[in-house]
């Protein structure tokens, strides 16, 4: 009678990831993470089904906990300087926390596997950003822009910001670290832009 | 749908190809004691994941070998 082992697999996901991040997605083999997990091909096999059910599985884990952890305490309802605060403050945590999470999570969005992951675990996430973005431009707390010119004014300096802090460095190889100080400047920046 | 990982049976073959997987495909297709299984090509072991409550390792393995590859139960 075989049981399930939690940890183990929650240790397969976490190498998995690594070896994802570390060597990409064409290097990646099942062998070697069951090497690398210390346990058995055929148990790996028994958690998935193969290499692109455990890719699959593993970017719709991430994805659904992304999106739960940037819909905490935030509502669509949300007037629209404090709701795009919580989103900052909530996107800033996530990619601050799970680093590898957030690569790995990138690294398959842009694989054959992209759309997939995206429709298992976007569903809710992209409901109450439409409705928050709708909301704004009901009540004209926001200017009549498209959503694409909206989200990149909107998140653009954050994920940039973000990306900075990730590679240690900005533009010119300037050293950088993200603070709440650089998330609130730019923050306020931000909201003179989009608001009338 | 949640398989119940006692009915799943893994094994390393040398089904290799797109064309060897269609050579075993009409077989395992064929017996209605699976319920799913796959071929894992890009595999090094060739692994063959069978879900079936009835079905044994062994009998999995002559049907297999039957049809002119290598199989045997990984642990």
């Amino acid at each position: 009678m075989r049981t399930r082992n939690a940890d183990k697999e929650e240790l397969v996901r976490q190498n998995a990831i690594d070896m994802l991040v570390k060597d990409g997605f064409q290097d990646f083999s099942m062998n070697r993470l069951a090497k690398e997990s210390g346990i058995s091909v055929a148990t790996l096999y028994i958690y998935y089904q193969d290499k692109d059910d455990l890719i699959k599985k593993i970017g719709v884990a991430i994805g659904n906990n992304f999106f739960a952890e940037m819909l905490k305490d935030f509502s669509a309802a949300m007037p629209f300087k404090e709701g795009l605060k919580k989103q900052w403050e909530n996107r800033a945590r996530v990619a601050l926390a799970h680093p590898k999470e957030a690569a790995c999570y990138e690294i398959i969005r842009h694989s054959s596997h992209g759309e997939y992951i995206l429709k298992e675990s976007l569903k809710d996430f992209k409901f109450a950003m439409g409705d928050f973005f709708h909301n704004a431009v009901k009540r004209k707390e926001l200017v009549p822009v498209s959503v694409e010119v909206f989200w990149s004014v909107a998140y653009g300096p954050l994920y940039t910001l973000l990306r900075f802090h990730g590679e240690g460095k900005s533009i010119g190889g300037m050293p950088f670290k993200f603070s709440k100080k650089t998330m609130d400047e730019a923050f306020e920046l931000v909201i003179k832009a989009l608001t009338p | 749908m949640t398989t119940d990982i006692n009915h799943i049976l893994i094994f390393r073959t040398n089904i290799q190809t797109k064309r060897d997987k269609l050579r075993i495909q009409h077989e395992l297709d064929t017996l209605d004691t699976i319920q799913q299984w796959n071929i894992d090509l890009e595999d090094i072991d060739c692994v063959l994941r069978i879900v079936s409550d009835r079905l044994t390792p062994e009998q999995i393995i002559s049907v297999v070998k039957d049809s002119g590859f290598e199989c045997s139960e990984l642990e």
